[in-house]
């Protein structure tokens, strides 16, 4: 990614391929989906009264899970790059001790939390078909 | 088309109930049974338990035989990739469907209870320690006031508006559905339909202080015929005579008996005291002795009421409070 | 004398162990390790018998043998002391024990901080116990809502407030020591793709103490204003709810099941590969499996309020995710699964500990996704079916693969194996004893018992059922009992284990038997997962010294500390030595949490003045020593530093780590400003007007001057500007004073009265936690003050300053976060 020489190590180490930032990148977006959706949810519901319609609701956290999706996809796409270039071997084992391999593993890990936080998206995104009130 | 799926799930889970642990359930008690379901809500999830016990018994039976079979079986050299797969498979895919699939079709069931239409009765309940204070709306929109037993016409849908005026509470009559907390300040909504004649047993789900395990309440499902009967004989004043002793005594500063005193309401109204099953909100069951017991050590009964003893009342007067509250029909 | 003769000498004395009463005063992580786990085990033996108890009165039908009052302190203390007391602590015990072998280092960064801790819990933790011999235990129950537990008299719920909330602040410690443990301190070579499966579920679990237990904190921190100044942040009659303090319980309580159950399962992760003969099958899912179960976790407390009647738009969420972490936790098991059917199994009583521990777990985990689906838990919620389930998750989660770990790192702590015959024996009967006790409540739960009732009437029918389940709970006390006894057994006549007993690969096992006070010889470069199985020449490397930090020439204690992903040595760390300041610091510290329950003020302001004499104390001569010289020589001839500050060194991250916390329980009391405001038609309430715009304006002036200050003397210092920083420092104590004047003034002359509603009460709340922060942080930059003034803090050597710079970072943003939301907010209604 970076042929900079390094000033110094954290430079160095995060300029170099996929970081722990990097790997928790999607399950963040999992977590302020799911924030929004719950506390949109529940300030309408606060506000709006128990018998209110959710058809706006539905709508936005449809939109919501739509971008967290497109997000975790951007990621998956960037890491899936990353990932395609340097793993093709088919090794899922990553025990070498290079930096080159430590890459790899933490685009692996990070490119499954990718798929684990857009199931997770969805499945928030569930509910919303069923309901109608704040009820 | 939900109804359809669920009904599909609904049968299979009902023909194993019937057969599995019909010995164990048959020895109990199914006054207070969510596995003895008289009510739509009840029954739906109760038939949802047999449905996720089963499949959790095959998930489990599946997973600890491959543990087992992996500590004890044969050896075979196996690839990386084999064990790359069965993680996928088994840990993955399977959990993703299948929970996905319980969620869609766990969660169908949240609408129903919580429907917007009119309810066919409502019924206020206001949850104090320990005891549960009622109010029935009537036809007309009046209130009549009652204690410590819910009555209630089969078939209706009745729709409970709980809230609490010291901790909370939890109103929960399992052989008729799900539990809803009795919060103060807030006042929430929980919706039941009886299907089946009989009488049944609420309690107290949240803990309440000292005696929470002593806050519970009969619960009557009536024909619809008897049910108004019995609406229409809580809303009369009180007849009995001899009310003296019961004033005399200062009783009429906590309890309301409508034609008689309606001066306090810190206690449970006593019009048709002697018209219900018990003592204490389900404590004890209401019969002569029981109730002079109740008079002199309320709080050796149920530790924590605030019903005070009447222990140094001479015996003929508190023979006459009795009287009167055994005739308050 | 030969060379590495004379090496070991100067090692064995850097690092011997106080002898006499002075063993008190030990740090060293491999004694605070023993001590905090024999305490949390002790602390679970007192919560086992409070069980029994329990479980005698309910054995048959109207029994009488304890009062109603008793039994709710018995079940309340129950829960308290098995979740705080041992299932938490018992997962920083023994990972300060194992990490630092696991990691090839020879203490953790801060060893004093662990023995803080370690001594805030055993206080704490002392105290709460006793309480019931006083008849004064907390009686709400162990979650502690309001009304309930503010409206009762006594000091049962302030003992429960203010010993755990004390008790809070040893996890926090332990979080920071660990995660800068697992960052920093590995050895050289084992990039983060070859740290031990237990390194990444420590990590997990730290990061998780810092966003769960905080809001617990500000929740404490609410409640006890109320309960001692009568602030009504959950009494309706004046704007509360009682329903906030179930959202911040529950947002600390989920995770902390995860916190509680992750590490347990990191057991297993070690143990399993060692006896099946190969590493494990499946590195990465496990990685994958707790950081997504770290995420998921976080999303799930709404699903114990289920029944609190909020909107089903809720519901559903929490239902989704509750059901959605199942994933990620499955996944390990199966990963386990494969990792023995790929290899050759030793069956050992560890192993079949883990086998009980799958069995039990999955159970619970079964009922957890019948749970997640909102409908049915309105049928089992608060009934002895969520017992059961509980049961199932935390013993089958947590005790299970805890014995397994004591079975399998009892010869690493001590040097003697266990016995087989008793380790079979007590599985056997705490595993039948345990399904005889619970497996039946799942049955009495739907027939209609609720939790915590002292007793039931004869017509339910549960007395058999009953019965049962306390026949069941002696046996398992036996099991329990009887492997209590296999440890605590004298064993010196019987021979030492051989080093490496179970032929395990990863780097703890490499240390000789007995061990020594020093940890390895020297350390070695990893490079593979297991270096024990594919670096035949790795002991012989260890003990010859031909590893790193083979001597301690100046007759210190040092470690390594590495970088963070690829573990290169960036640092020689001397870390603290035996010394009384970390017990008596918790003692004051203690005083300051104890006191308070009556109310006894002065003592409370005494002990906190002497609590932070001690910390100064503490700082000042155990911390950022410039050393007699810039780099070492740590042996294959690399010189690294001896002195590093800001990102690189372990104390700013440990600052990052605490102020991560804090700014977790900061955002708990602001989402209590919110919160209030989601509940009020009107908010501010119609006529109660404050705090003005004006003050706190002037206030979020000051807090940037303040900060901008602190900021401009380490960049000034930096440059050798001492003059300049030393008065840039003194302008920031002034403003920070200046701006919890002006924050204080804006209600105050406004005349909110924090009792009269939940509004003033929350400013108020808002306005006394900053100006605490502005408090300490004041002394911070007195400190960094003086330590310039006394050539303690240098242009070069300028670490104070780095991390009182980011402490101010963090209060900076707070306060002006804090000014603008009070000042700003109500504008906008």
């Amino acid at each position: 990614m970076s042929a900079k020489p390094a000033h110094n190590e954290l430079e160095r180490e995060t300029g170099y391929g996929t970081d722990l930032w990097r790997v928790i990148a999607a399950p963040v977006v999992w977590a302020l989906h799911f924030l929004f959706c719950y506390v949109y949810g529940a300030v309408y519901c606060a506000k709006a009264g128990r018998d209110a319609p959710l058809d706006q609701p539905t709508i936005v956290v449809i939109v919501a899970s739509l971008v967290a999706l497109a997000l975790i996809g951007l990621s998956t796409l960037q890491i899936w790059r990353v990932r395609a270039r340097s793993l093709t071997d088919n090794d899922f084992e990553f025990e070498h001790n290079t930096p080159e391999e430590r890459h790899r593993f933490l685009s692996h890990v990070a490119l499954m939390l990718c798929v684990l936080s857009a199931v997770a998206v969805i499945y928030v995104t569930i509910p919303m078909l069923y309901l109608s009130t704040c009820r | 088309m939900r109804r359809a799926r669920l009904n599909i799930a609904g049968r299979s889970a009902r023909l194993a109930s019937a057969t599995l642990p019909a010995i164990v359930l048959a020895a109990c008690s199914p006054e207070q049974s969510a596995l003895h379901p008289a009510g739509v809500d009840a029954t739906e999830l109760a038939n949802l338990f047999w449905f996720m016990t089963i499949g959790g018994a095959v998930v489990w039976c599946v997973i600890m035989g491959a543990a087992i079979y992996a500590v004890v079986g044969k050896r075979r050299p196996r690839s990386e990739r084999f064990a790359d797969r069965f993680v996928f498979f088994g840990g993955v895919a399977f959990p993703t469907i299948g929970l996905a699939a319980l969620l869609v079709f766990g969660l169908a069931l949240l609408p129903d209870w919580r429907g917007t239409d009119a309810p066919d009765l409502r019924v206020s309940v206001v949850a104090e320690q320990f005891w549960w204070r009622l109010a029935y709306e009537g036809e007309d929109g009046v209130r009549i006031a009652t204690a410590n037993e819910v009555h209630l016409p089969v078939g209706a849908t009745v729709e409970f508006a709980l809230t609490s005026t010291d901790v909370i509470h939890s109103f929960w009559i399992p052989a008729l559905g799900g539990k809803m907390d009795a919060i103060p300040g807030r006042t929430n909504l929980l919706r039941l339909t009886p299907t089946k004649q009989g009488i049944y047993r609420g309690v107290c789900a949240e803990f309440c202080g000292t005696s929470h395990a002593l806050m519970a309440f009969p619960v009557m499902v009536h024909e619809a015929a008897d049910f108004a009967t019995w609406l229409a004989a809580q809303r009369q004043p009180a007849t009995a005579s001899g009310a003296d002793a019961f004033v005399a005594a200062g009783c009429g500063a906590c309890h309301v008996v409508r034609g008689v005193s309606e001066a306090g309401s810190v206690g449970p109204d006593l019009t048709h005291f002697a018209s219900r099953r018990s003592i204490g909100a389900g404590t004890l069951e209401l019969t002569r002795a029981n109730l002079d017991d109740w008079l002199i050590a309320p709080t050796h009964i149920k530790p924590g009421v605030r019903m005070p003893s009447f222990a140094t009342l001479p015996d003929a007067e508190r023979t006459a409070i009795v009287d009167f509250l055994l005739e308050l029909k | 004398m030969t060379d590495t003769a004379a090496q070991e000498q100067r090692l064995a004395k850097a690092w011997a162990r106080p002898k006499g009463w002075a063993y008190f005063s030990d740090v060293n992580n491999s004694v605070i390790g023993i001590w905090y786990i024999s305490a949390a085990f002790a602390f679970m033996l007192f919560g086992g018998v409070l069980a029994l108890i329990i479980r005698t009165q309910l054995a048959v039908p109207n029994n009488n043998l304890v009062s109603a009052e008793t039994y709710n302190q018995l079940f309340t203390l129950h829960g308290t002391v098995m979740m705080f007391l041992f299932a938490v602590p018992i997962f920083e015990a023994v990972a300060i024990l194992i990490l630092p072998a696991m990691l090839g280092a020879r203490d953790l960064p801060f060893p004093r901080l662990s023995a803080f801790g370690f001594w805030c819990f055993l206080i704490g933790g002392v105290f709460v116990c006793g309480s019931i011999f006083f008849n004064a235990a907390p009686d709400a129950g162990w979650f502690m809502y309001p009304p309930l537990s503010t409206e009762q008299g006594g000091i049962g719920a302030d003992i429960w407030l203010l010993g755990l909330s004390f008790i809070e602040v040893a996890s926090i410690a332990a979080a920071v020591e660990l995660i800068v443990g697992v960052l920093k301190c590995r050895a050289p070579g084992m990039h983060i793709n070859l740290t031990p499966a237990y390194g990444w579920y420590v990590l997990v679990v730290g990061a998780m103490i810092l966003f769960a237990f905080p809001p617990l904190i500000a929740g404490d921190f609410l409640f006890e204003m109320e309960r001692a100044f009568d602030w009504p942040f959950f009494d309706v009659t004046r704007g509360g709810d009682p329903l906030l303090w179930q959202h911040l319980f529950w947002i600390f309580g989920h995770p902390e099941v995860y916190i509680i159950f992750l590490p347990s399962i990191a057991l297993l992760a070690m143990i399993i590969p060692t006896f099946a003969q190969r590493p494990l099958a499946g590195y990465s899912w496990i990685v994958l499996s707790a950081i997504g179960t770290g995420f998921l976790s976080f999303g799930l407390w709404v699903h114990h309020m289920f029944t609190t009647g909020l909107p089903s738009i809720s519901l559903g969420f929490f239902s989704a995710a509750s059901e959605a972490v199942a994933i990620p936790t499955g996944i390990q098991l199966f990963v386990f699964i494969a990792t023995v059917m790929l290899g050759n199994v030793v069956r050992t009583v560890p192993m079949l500990y883990c086998l009980g521990a799958l069995a039990t777990f999955i159970v619970g985990g079964l009922t957890g996704v019948m749970l997640a689906v909102a409908p049915f838990d309105f049928q089992a919620h608060d009934s002895y079916f969520v017992v059961a389930h509980l049961h199932y998750t935390l013993i089958g989660g947590m005790l299970f693969p805890v014995i397994a770990g004591v079975q399998y790192y009892y010869p690493f702590a001590t040097g003697k194996l266990l016995s087989r015959k008793l380790g079979i024996w007590s599985f056997w009967l705490s595993f039948i004893g345990f399904n005889v006790t619970f497996l039946p409540m799942h049955l009495t739960g739907l027939l209609g018992m609720p939790r915590r009732i002292f007793t039931y009437g004869a017509l339910r029918q549960w007395g058999d059922l009953n019965l049962l389940s306390t026949v069941g709970a002696f046996i398992f006390a036996a099991g329990f009992l009887l492997f209590v006894w296999d440890c605590v057994r004298p064993k010196s006549s019987e021979p030492n284990a051989p080093r490496n007993v179970w032929k395990a690969g990863t780097l703890e096992w490499a240390g000789k038997v007995p061990a020594d006070d020093w940890g390895l010889r020297s350390i070695p470069q990893i490079d593979s997962r297991y270096p024990i199985w594919d670096d035949k020449t790795l002991l012989a490397t260890i003990d010859e010294g031909k590893g790193l930090l083979a001597d301690a020439k100046e007759g210190r204690r040092e470690t390594l500390v590495t970088s963070v992903l690829d573990a290169e040595p960036t640092q020689v760390l001397r870390v603290g030595t035996p010394t009384w300041l970390p017990m008596l610091a918790a003692i004051g510290l203690g005083g300051a949490f104890i006191f308070p329950v009556w109310k006894l003020w002065w003592p409370t302001l005494g002990s906190a003045l002497f609590f932070l004499a001690v910390v100064l104390c503490w700082l000042w001569t155990g911390t950022a020593e410039i050393p007699e010289k810039q780099t070492k020589d740590i042996g294959d001839g690399r010189r690294v530093p001896l002195y590093v500050a800001g990102p690189q060194s372990t104390g700013w991250w440990a600052m990052f780590i605490t102020m991560t916390g804090d700014l977790t329980a900061f955002l708990a009391v602001l989402f209590g400003y919110f919160f209030f405001w989601t509940i009020h038609p009107d908010f501010p309430p119609i006529g109660i007007d404050g705090p003005g715009w004006q003050w706190p304006m002037v206030a979020a002036g000051l807090a940037v001057v303040t900060w901008m200050a602190t900021l401009g003397a380490r960049l000034t210092n930096a440059a050798g500007q001492v003059t300049l920083s030393r008065g840039l420092l003194v302008t920031g104590i002034i403003a920070a004073a200046l701006t919890g004047v002006a924050l204080m003034a804006g209600p105050w002359t406004t005349g909110l009265d924090p009792t009269a509603h939940s509004y003033p009460a929350i400013v108020w709340g808002l306005v006394v936690w900053i100006v605490l922060h502005l408090m300490a942080g004041m002394i911070m930059q007195a400190y960094a003050l003086a330590r310039s003034i006394f050539g303690k803090l240098t242009p070069r050597h300028d670490a104070d300053l780095w991390n009182v710079t980011l402490y101010w970072h963090f209060t900076g943003v707070c306060a002006l976060l804090t000014a603008l939301v009070i000042g700003g907010f109500p504008l906008l209604q």
